[in-house]
Parts: structure tokens; sequence; C-alpha cells
């Protein structure tokens, strides 16, 4: 029943709503201690999987493991683990950011000095202690994200679930929920985010699981993801000096089309090939004034596996 | 989010799976509760209801200023309308309670505490259960004021109210159940309303129809004291000095049998409040004597709107009288009396129902979920 793992094992897993086919095979590993990022494009089973992880819903076949449990077994022993930020903003409006976190602390079964405590903590930590007193209704939508966010810590639940937690947060915000998953990773969390935001991944998630069309379709972890294959994109002053160099060290190079600035992308198999080639520009008088990764590591590999996007 | 990172604080609270039953039906009845006092609806409905109940109870009561028993007939008119009415607030005040959570996207957040289905709908049925009660409440000004003018005894009085409370929850009951089991707010009220009018309205129309079923040609006797012939003068008015006569008469004709099919009414909303109500008959000073048409036919009796509901059930119950001696015809239009109480079944079947699909709600409730209701997503 329990394993020695915690975390979340899942294994073969797949769901259907009636004809539609929402999870095929799903194989998944979030480790504690790790922040596990969970990619994938629009319909690709992510809030699916997360359901299921929730204890919100039964899969069709393969084997769920939540902090040890089995949720269809023992949907309690899950839920008591497990914190979930769903996607969807739901808060009951006429009460204040303080009562929601003390219902659902309630609902854990937390006693009335130990909810109010909790409360007040995770209001401060999210930023939300001012509109501790005021109807959930006036916050922003990044201040609701946010207080879903302080709702899903309440019992401090070993396995945290974030669906998009980032999205409709302002900069600061975004940081600050980078720190917060950081330092619950780093007390032996297992924290699950996903997200389509993939540079906010980068540099977040310890580990990355893509899945595409209901299919788990590759796992990798951050280290991996740096030292694969990736496009760098260079400008340089004047850009016919960049060409030349880069057709004598034959290197082939694309204009970049997406860009407002005119500039060259090069695909190089690690970082010492970057390095190399940076180098080699300098020294050959190229006036190089931007050198960089295109996108993040995330970016490369969701856009390498380019299964689904239309 | 500060970086100070409280949230890493060693477990707090006690590590449990279950929480106890009444303390988490408590927790959503304040959470339900809380949030329908802080709306502005709930107010609005309690508001047209009092204005509405004042002006019937007011215009009623300057007509009948001057009727016998108009105290009772005042009490029975608000228990009436209080039961019309609130029939018509319940289904509003429940039946979207769970799926309009779901709407709202705070059921899937109730699903993954520790609280149960049971304990979700529980505590959702006494919230709705309590906010309709504030509706009887509201009409007690129009109660007092009944019972004021008298005529009214105790135990018809606490009765017709428990009676009415009770209605209003099996109400709030079926709305809450159904509102679990429909995925739409929309459907799940309407669903509610057409529940209530198959008890109250659906009810009758099957008496109604199913009188056919039971219906004979049987030979009745009827009988009624009439001047004879012989009083009849011949410029077209009657001897009064010639005493009234006992005519008897047979005929054959379709009569109901309306004693076997009288259960239907049972779970009649109006008739389970009005047969419970134990009311209080008066017997009237022995009927004169017949002397000439100085007598004109029974005692005078005229009972409210609930209580001739209840003599309506009790009438079909008894079924049809296929013998009238004059004897009865003299003493004319009397209650009659409660033979077997009809209520004790339609409280039953309306329970029976409410916790059927109570259950059913509950199943839906249940998660993990195997399958969802077509078109409605957990979160």
């Amino acid at each position: 029943m329990t394993d020695s793992f915690g975390g979340i094992v899942v294994e073969g897993l797949a769901r259907s709503f009636g004809p539609v086919q929402a999870i095929r095979t799903i194989d998944f590993q979030a480790p504690p201690g790790e922040v596990t990022a969970l990619i994938g494009s629009n319909g690709s089973g992510k809030t699916t999987l997360m359901l299921i992880l929730a204890s919100l819903l039964a899969p069709d076949s393969g084997t769920v493991r939540v902090a040890g449990f089995d949720p269809v077994v023992h949907p309690a022993e899950v839920r008591r683990r497990v914190g979930w930020m769903p996607d969807t903003l739901g808060t009951w409006e006429s009460l204040t950011a303080s009562e929601v976190l003390r219902t659902v602390g309630a609902l854990y079964g937390m006693s009335p000095a130990d909810r109010s405590r909790r409360a007040d903590e995770l209001l401060r930590t999210v930023n939300l202690t001012e509109f501790g007193r005021q109807a959930a209704r006036v916050l922003s939508r990044g201040q609701q994200q946010r207080l879903s966010l302080a709702r899903a810590l309440i019992h401090d639940p070993e396995v945290l679930l974030l669906d998009e937690p980032a999205s409709g947060l302002d900069p600061g915000s975004r940081l600050e929920l980078r720190t917060l998953l950081r330092s619950l990773a780093a007390a032996g969390k297992t924290v699950v985010v996903s997200s389509h935001v993939l540079s906010e991944l980068d540099e977040i998630a310890d580990r990355a699981v893509f899945v595409s069309r209901g299919h788990s379709v590759k796992t990798q972890t951050l280290d991996e993801a740096g030292s694969q294959l990736r496009r760098y994109y260079v400008q340089a002053q004047p850009m016919s000096a960049l060409a030349d160099t880069l057709r004598s060290q034959e290197i082939r190079f694309e204009t970049r089309g997406d860009s407002r600035r005119e500039e060259f992308l090069v695909q190089l198999g690690s970082t010492a090939e970057a390095s190399w080639l940076l180098r080699t520009l300098v020294l050959a008088g190229v006036v190089v004034t931007a050198f960089a990764p295109a996108g993040g590591a995330l970016e490369e590999t969701y856009m390498s596996l380019d299964t689904d996007r239309l | 989010m500060s970086t100070a990172a409280p949230s890493l604080m060693p477990r707090t609270g006690p590590a449990v799976t279950t929480l106890p039953f009444w303390s988490a039906v408590r927790t959503v009845f304040v959470l339900e509760t809380r949030q329908r006092l802080r709306g502005k609806g709930w107010y609005w409905m309690l508001g047209i209801w009092f204005v509405v109940i004042g002006f019937v109870f007011v215009l009623t009561s300057a007509y009948s200023d001057n009727t016998p028993n108009e105290g009772g007939m005042l009490f029975d008119l608000v228990v009436g309308f209080v039961l019309g009415f609130g029939l018509l607030v319940a289904p509003g005040l429940s039946a979207n309670a769970v799926n309009g959570d779901r709407a709202g996207g705070t059921l899937a957040i109730l699903q993954v505490t520790l609280l149960t289905p049971g304990q979700l709908l529980m505590g959702k049925w006494l919230a709705s259960w309590v906010g309709s009660l504030a509706f009887l409440v509201l009409s007690t000004p129009f109660i007092f004021w009944a019972l004021a003018l008298g005529g009214v005894g105790g135990a018809v009085a606490s009765v017709s109210l428990l009676m009415l409370a009770v209605q209003l929850g099996v109400v709030c009951a079926l709305g809450v159940a159904v509102s679990a089991i429909a995925g739409r707010p929309l459907f799940s009220i309407v669903t509610t309303y057409m529940l209530v009018a198959l008890l109250t309205v659906g009810t009758v129309i099957v008496f109604a129809l199913s009188a056919a079923l039971v219906t004979e040609q049987r030979s009745i006797t009827t009988s009624s004291y009439n001047p004879p012939e012989s009083a009849l003068r011949e410029d077209g008015t009657l001897d009064e000095t010639v005493e009234w006569e006992c005519y008897t008469q047979t005929y054959v004709t379709d009569v109901a049998h309306t004693e076997y099919i009288a259960w239907v009414l049972a779970a009649n909303p109006f008739v389970v409040v009005a047969d419970a109500v134990p009311y209080t008959y008066e017997e009237p000073e022995e009927a004169p004597p017949v002397q000439g048409f100085a007598y004109t036919g029974g005692t005078y009796y005229a009972p409210g709107v609930m209580e001739g509901v209840s003599q309506l059930v009790r009438q079909s119950q008894a079924g049809p009288d296929l013998e009238v001696t004059c004897e009865e015809a003299l003493q004319g239009m009397r209650p009659l009396q409660q033979e077997t109480p009809i209520w004790p079944l339609g409280l039953g079947l309306q329970v029976l129902l409410a916790v059927a699909l109570l259950l059913l709600a509950r199943r839906r409730l249940t998660m993990p979920a195997m399958r969802l209701p077509q078109g409605t997503r957990i979160a």
C-alpha cells in the first residue's frame, strides 16, 4: 500500500470521458524534495492528470500512488496529504480571505486555534494580510490566485499540486511564487506545477514531464535539458561580418523571423560549443552585441517534441 | 509571498482522516449561511414575501370582519398561504446548493478536503431549511394576529406550524438532492419545481383521473325533508301549517369509490399539513325540532382553507354515502371526524422520495468519480 518513495508515482494511466480519450498512457514520477513541471499543450491531459492525483477523478486503468496511497482506495489519506490549486478560480466571494482559509482548515480537521494561526501566516506569506478582512470578491485575479495558493497550503500538505499557478500573477508575485515553491521543495515537499510559461518553469523545476495528446512523451531533469542541443541567437554590428564568419566556420544559421531585431539563430550541441563559438567570433573581430540561448531549456525540449501544436 | 516562508513550519493540527460528523456539517452550514446573509437576494425575497402575505392578510381580514370564527379562518388562510408560497420559495433556496457551487468552482475545493458527501449534503440541507424557515418566522406577526382574534386552539396552531416547517424541510431536501444530481442550476431548479408540482397538483390530477377506475353503477338512496304536495296552495304559495315530510328516493347512478384511491392524495403537502392538524369542532346545540320551514337544513359549518382540505380528504377516505337517511339530512353539513390519519403515509412517501434522491446525490458526489454527468467539469 505505502511505499518509501512518497511523492507521486503514476504508471500506465488511462482515462477517457465518453468518446474523448483524455489520457491514453501516462507514466509520471514526482519525487519528494523536488519541483516537477508538467508541460503540455492545451487539452493534452494535464488537468485531467491533476484531478486524478487530487483524488477527484478515478482512472480507467493504471496505478497511481500519491504520498504512498492509492487515491481511489484511500481518498481520505491522499486528501489529508495533498494540497490542490485548481486552474479555475473558484472562491466564496462574500467570505473574507481569512474566512476562506479558516473554513478550509476546519474541513481538514484543524483546531480553531491552529487554523486561524495558520491562516494568518499564509496570508502574510502570499502578501494578502491587508485583504484578510475584506470580501474575496474585491481581490484581483492575481490576488485570488495567491489566495488559492494559500488555501492549498492550509493543512501543510506533503504533496502540492498546482495547476497553472503563475497565470495572472504580476512579475513580482511570480518571483515570490518561485521562491516559495523552491523553499517548499527544500523542506521535502513534493511539488507538481503545470504551466505554459516555460521560461518560468526553467527556473523553478528540477524535472519536467512532457505530455502530449494524453501520452507522457518525455521526462527529463533540468540538468539533462541544459546539456541538450540548443539554439542560440546572435547579434553583431554589422550583421554581415557575423554572417561571413559563421560561413567560414561552416556553421549553419538562419535569420530569426519572429523578432523585431535582426538576429541569427544557430544550433549548438552544448554549452562548451557555445563558448567556443563566442570566443571564435570575438577573436575574428566580429562586434558581438548579443549572444544568448534562444529559449529556455524546457522550451527547447517542448519545441523539439513538436507533436501536436497547431 | 515573503521569503520568510513560515509554511515550512512543522505539521499543524492532528493528522486525521475523518471529521466529526456534526462539526463538519456545522462548517458547511456556517459557510452557506454566511454567504446567504451577506448576499442581497435572500433579503429581497423576504421583503417581497412579507409585503405579499401582509397584503393578502389585511385584505382578507377586512372582508371577513363579521364572519363567525374570523380568527380561525384567517389563521387557516395564513397557514395555507405560507405553505403555498413556501413551496415556491424553498426550491429557490435549495435547488442550486450543490451545482451552483460546481458552477462557481467551489465544489471541488470542498471535495478535496476531508468533508464527506453526506456531511456536505446534510450541511447544505440544514442551511437551506433554516433559510426557508425564516419565511415562516416572518409570517408570525400575521399568525399571532389571527390567533389574537381567537377561535384557534393551541394544538391546532402548534401542529400547523410544525407541519409547515416539516414540509419546507422536505422540499429543501428534494432541492438539495436534485441540485447534486443535475448538472446545471437552472435544470435542477425547474426539476425541483416539477417535483413540488407533482406532489401538489399531480396527486390531485392522478386522484381525479383514477376516480374513473373506481367508479361503478350503484343504487343510492337519498332522503330529505320537503313540504308535501298538499301544502301547495292553488295560488302557488306554501301552506305553512302543513308539516314537512321525509321523502326518500332510490336511483341508480355512477358512484366513485374514492376510499380506494384516497391514499393518492396523501403525499400532497397541503393534505399532509391539513390532515395532521387536530381541528376542533364544537358540537352545535341540538338541531331545532322540525317545525314547518323553521328549519332550513343543518347547522352552519364553515371550514377555512386548510380545514376544508382536511374535510375533502376525509370525505374521499369515507367514500360515497350510499344511503342518506332523513336524520342525516337533518344534521346538515357536519364535519367528518378523522377515521384513519393519512398524513403519516404522505409524509412517509415524501421522506422516502427525498431519501432516495439524497442517496443518489451522495453517490454522485463521491469522489474520485468514475463517470461525470454529461457536460460537467469537476473544476
